[in-house]
């Protein structure tokens, strides 16, 4: 039933991230919080939506571009940590998130090639009202299936393998953390090259360095 | 010749226009979502005239793309362009000639710039100790105040402008909006490093290697680009789970 409620969830933030509204209810740090409350370890979904977030801040939906798809990695990785406790439990989650949003953006990609077979051809547009229509809603159908699909086999597989792999996992809660910020490290750098280089921007960013340091004391 | 656009048609293919991705291919990439979205207007047009209603069908069918919020643009612009009767040439080279800005302005001002912009948002008031819903919440209010506004503000000039819209985007000089957003979104990344580095459980208390790491993370970022992101992503991951091998074996 768990499994059932997980890959409608999943379905559903898979059609928020392109083919439904786009109204990115299905980014890390939302669905995440929404996944943890489902199964109810919220503390877990927002930091792993959090973290996640961090890591697809430059993955875009952008055209034919493949990405990795954040949103069913989200509920796939709270999903198979959210049972557990302890430190290891964040990196593991954030792993397996990480490692299905690639299998997640691949399925988009086989997909949009099964829609070009879908939709009518403008050379035949014979009737092509109800086709068109008919056509629409079953890819939207579809990937909602898609979504689904990769979040249910996610939870499963994730599930039988997350509590070997947790082990007696080695580092402390903080160095844990800390880890996974090394790599969301990267994210923030590659955001500030795209938005004109350290050089350009040097003091917009110290001066925002500043003032989250400060709001860290003040809040 | 003019045909009737009324409110209903013009509704229709607004609403429609949040579905305009269903059916995206590598064929036609947005052109049957296009065509999906003008079909009540074009019913409630050409219905009279199978033939007619095929063909207007056709035109929309073809090949398109655009960042898919200032798709609305392109769709209400082809609606006004057929309720005025243009022809099929004029329509055709008017899509042509949209679909390129259309795609860069968007992806530039918010796939580049507003959603990672609410994001780092988000993020830094969670490290600075408000709750995960409020952080939730504020990304998904404060995106689609700034989502659904270009949705209608772009429909709506399309609407208006039919062919001239191209005056009406220089007008509106989104590039410039992306370009004044930019230092924002600095400033905010800025807070989230901040925020990251003394907040409860940052990389200050995990100790002054982390701090070194992540450092390094960011330079390798800041100047290889989005060449960086998967090769960190796979390290993280490879890392993760020689850690757990490690965890497993003791």
């Amino acid at each position: 039933m768990e499994i059932l409620r997980l890959s409608l969830l999943g379905g559903l933030f898979g059609l928020d991230s392109t083919a439904v509204g786009q109204f990115m209810v299905s980014r890390p740090v939302v669905a995440g919080a929404i996944t943890g409350w489902v199964l109810g370890n919220p503390v877990l979904g927002v930091a792993v939506g959090g973290i996640l977030e961090l890591y697809l801040l430059v993955s875009f939906p952008t055209g034919g571009a493949r990405f990795p798809e954040g949103s069913t990695a989200t509920v796939v990785a709270v999903a198979v940590g959210a049972p557990f406790d302890g430190a290891g439990v964040l990196p593991l989650a954030v792993a397996v998130g990480l490692v299905w949003g690639q299998l997640g953006g691949f399925t988009i990609g086989v997909l949009r090639h099964a829609n070009s077979s879908l939709v009518p051809k403008h050379s035949d547009a014979t009737h092509a009202g109800g086709r068109v229509t008919t056509a629409h809603l079953i890819a939207i159908g579809l990937d909602f299936l898609r979504a689904a699909m990769v979040t249910a086999s996610g939870v499963v597989a994730g599930r039988l393998v997350f509590p070997s792999a947790l082990g007696s996992w080695p580092l402390d809660r903080a160095a844990s953390v800390a880890l996974l910020l090394v790599g969301g490290g990267v994210s923030a750098g590659i955001l500030l090259h795209d938005v004109g280089g350290f050089r350009r921007r040097r003091v917009w960013f110290a001066t925002g360095i500043a003032l989250g340091i400060v709001g860290t004391r003040l809040l | 010749m003019r045909r009737a656009l009324t409110r209903t048609a013009v509704a229709s293919a607004f609403a429609r226009s949040f579905l305009i991705q269903g059916s995206w291919n590598y064929h036609t990439m947005l052109g049957s979502g296009f065509a999906f979205a003008m079909l009540p207007a074009l019913k409630r047009m050409f219905g009279a005239d199978p033939d007619e209603l095929d063909a207007s069908v056709a035109r929309h069918l073809e090949h398109f793309n655009a960042h898919p919020y200032l798709a609305s643009v392109a769709l209400g612009a082809a609606l006004r362009l057929e309720a005025d009767g243009a022809d099929q040439e004029t329509i055709r080279r008017f899509k042509l000639a949209v679909r390129g800005p259309l795609g860069s302005l968007g992806d530039a001002l918010v796939w580049a710039t507003w959603l990672p912009g609410v994001a780092i948002g988000a993020l830094t008031l969670y490290w600075l100790g408000f709750s995960g819903w409020a952080s939730a919440a504020f990304f998904v209010v404060v995106y689609n105040v700034g989502h659904l506004g270009l949705r209608a503000w772009g429909f709506r000039v399309g609407l208006d402008a039919g062919q001239d819209v191209g005056m009406r985007l220089r007008d509106a000089d989104l590039s410039g909006w992306t370009k004044r957003l930019q230092p924002i979104l600095v400033l905010l990344l800025g807070g989230l490093v901040g925020a990251v580095i003394g907040g409860t459980g940052g990389l200050a208390e995990a100790g002054v290697w982390w701090l070194v790491l992540a450092g390094a993370g960011f330079v390798a970022g800041l100047l290889g680009g989005h060449k960086a992101w998967r090769p960190a992503a796979v390290l993280t991951v490879a890392t993760i789970a020689t850690l757990s091998v490690i965890g497993v074996l003791r």
